[in-house]
């Protein structure tokens, strides 16, 4: 049986829209969503009236959890400051927009969702704000799936989709300054596991235009990235129609990864 | 001259154990720099007298750098100085009056120079922290899982990493490990293979019993204020 897993919708009704129609074309009916409902989009309510309408399992984005707890993180992955101030510009119209009802909802979504040897996540197992990019350490990225006790690991928050598999591994050990009987050397063999990162519907940055999602057959273990179209000027319309940023609609229309990237390089935080 | 560190942990206000070590330490060759990797306070005993004598050495004792450890976290947590959050996994764990022990037994006066206290050191290539990298609360033992020991080290980015919470005395090194890493993207495939330089998690002990890094030789000794060094020695050698 297939499931579909989606990220990082950000509000662009247009692109969840299509996703939905694209999983439902598949004839899949499981679906779990990794977060991040709003923020930089220009229609929070209804990809979130839209999500709740369908039933769809979420876990809570970094912006869903910011919309309800105020900004906590550092925010440092913005590539500048003038970026920075872009998205608390989002951050605030987002908050002003949602209804009560919807800031509610995205208050109780879980941290995570576990389906037998699944683990749905934002961003990691630790954090939704931490980043499990696509070539991090390969031990520390084994570690956050081990350690969360599951064989896959799905996430979301970078909006760049893959699939990592981690196999063959080991670690060899030995006591040292120890009694002669305490002196121990051993090699551990360290589980084959796979993050899955499922990219992003609403704003994704991996170099085009196209939504992107994964389907995971549970019985296969395969997994598929999907690319899907949207009507692109019609989320741009309305970025520009609310009032948000007009560089958020520049950037999806040109599918840059970092939009603002040589703004600000030398932007060092140090909070 | 030999450089050597000593790493201290879990005094709990005891100054009669702080001055054991200082008297040890004394008689230690070598250049020796001290660290005091936290849980100088506690509830058992009163504290002041310790904060006191670490925060105004004595002129021939040696300067001792300080980090904070898990029961400075707590009294930080208790008395407001990490926003709204209090010591609730204390209150839960060990009840009330352990809550209360712990504010009595360090006066109000200490808690600025606790709170200007660091979460650890970087030192060469070395990691001193009271926990872990992860949380300071976290014990790491000879029996932690090696890609956890291995993920504390990496987010610290050192080789050697010096832990106190666990009470005990270690070195555990990681020798060599390999993993297997294949990506598919949007790009393609790419497969890659990642090996583990060697790096060492030691555990530095609490109370009497410390810790000697020699730095030169990497070597550690595991000491008990007052008595001979345990380090295991071949033949007729004398520390």
């Amino acid at each position: 049986m297939n499931q579909a897993v989606i990220s990082c919708l950000h509000a662009n009704l247009p692109a969840v829209e299509a996703v939905l129609k694209d999983i439902e074309l598949q004839g899949i009916t499981n679906i779990t969503c990794l977060g991040d409902l709003v923020g930089y989009g220009p229609q929070p309510n209804e990809v979130i009236e839209l999500i709740r309408d369908k039933k769809i399992p979420t876990c809570q984005g970094c912006w869903d959890e910011d919309v309800v707890d105020g900004l906590d993180a550092c925010d440092c992955s913005y590539p500048s400051q003038l970026a920075e101030k872009r998205g608390h510009f989002a951050h605030q119209w987002t908050t002003d927009k949602l209804t009560k009802e919807n800031k509610d909802y995205l208050a109780n979504l879980p941290y995570s969702i576990r389906k037998d040897k699944c683990l749905f996540v934002h961003g990691s197992p630790n954090s939704q704000h931490e980043y499990l990019l696509p070539d991090m350490d390969a031990f520390a990225a084994l570690e956050r799936v081990e350690n969360a006790r599951a064989e896959i690991l799905f996430c979301g928050h970078t909006h760049q989709p893959y699939i990592r598999e981690l196999a063959d591994g080991s670690i060899a050990v030995k006591i040292k300054n120890a009694a002669p009987k305490d002196i121990q050397e051993k090699e551990i063999q360290l589980p084959m596991r796979r993050i899955v990162n499922a990219g992003s519907v609403g704003e994704p940055r991996h170099g085009g235009t196209k939504a992107t999602y994964v389907v995971h057959n549970e019985f296969t273990n395969e997994v598929k990235i999907r690319e899907v179209e949207y009507d692109l000027e019609l989320t741009c319309k309305a970025i520009i129609d609310a009032g948000l940023p007009p560089i958020f609609a520049w950037r999806l229309k040109n599918g840059f990864e970092f939009a603002e990237q040589a703004e600000d390089a030398s932007h060092v935080c140090e909070r | 001259m030999i450089e050597r560190w000593a790493l201290v942990s879990g005094l709990k206000g005891d100054l009669d154990t702080y001055e054991l070590i200082q008297k040890d330490l004394k008689k230690t060759p070598g250049n020796i720099t001290l660290f005091v990797l936290g849980d100088m306070i506690g509830p058992e005993k009163n504290c002041n007298r310790l904060l006191h004598r670490l925060i105004n050495p004595k002129s021939n004792d040696l300067q001792p750098w300080c980090i904070y450890g898990w029961w400075e976290e707590q009294i930080l947590l208790e008395s407001g100085y990490r926003g709204d959050q209090r010591a609730e996994a204390l209150r839960i764990n060990k009840g009330e009056e352990v809550v209360k022990s712990l504010t009595n037994a360090v006066d109000k006066s200490f808690l600025e120079w606790i709170a200007a206290l660091q979460f650890g050191f970087v030192e060469l290539d070395c990691g001193l922290i009271h926990g872990s990298s992860k949380d300071i609360g976290e014990n790491l033992t000879l029996d932690t899982p090696p890609l956890t020991l291995l993920d504390r080290l990496t987010r610290l980015q050192v080789n050697r990493l010096f832990t106190a919470r666990s009470k005990q005395q270690f070195h555990l090194e990681l020798t060599e490990g390999t993993v297997n890493s294949e990506v598919e993207d949007l790009n393609g495939n790419r497969k890659k293979e990642q090996k583990v330089p060697q790096k060492a998690v030691i555990g530095i002990g609490a109370g009497k019993n410390y810790t000697l890094y020699d730095v030169g030789t990497d070597n550690t000794q595991f000491v008990q204020a007052g008595y001979k060094s345990e380090k295991r020695i071949k033949g007729f050698g004398r520390l």
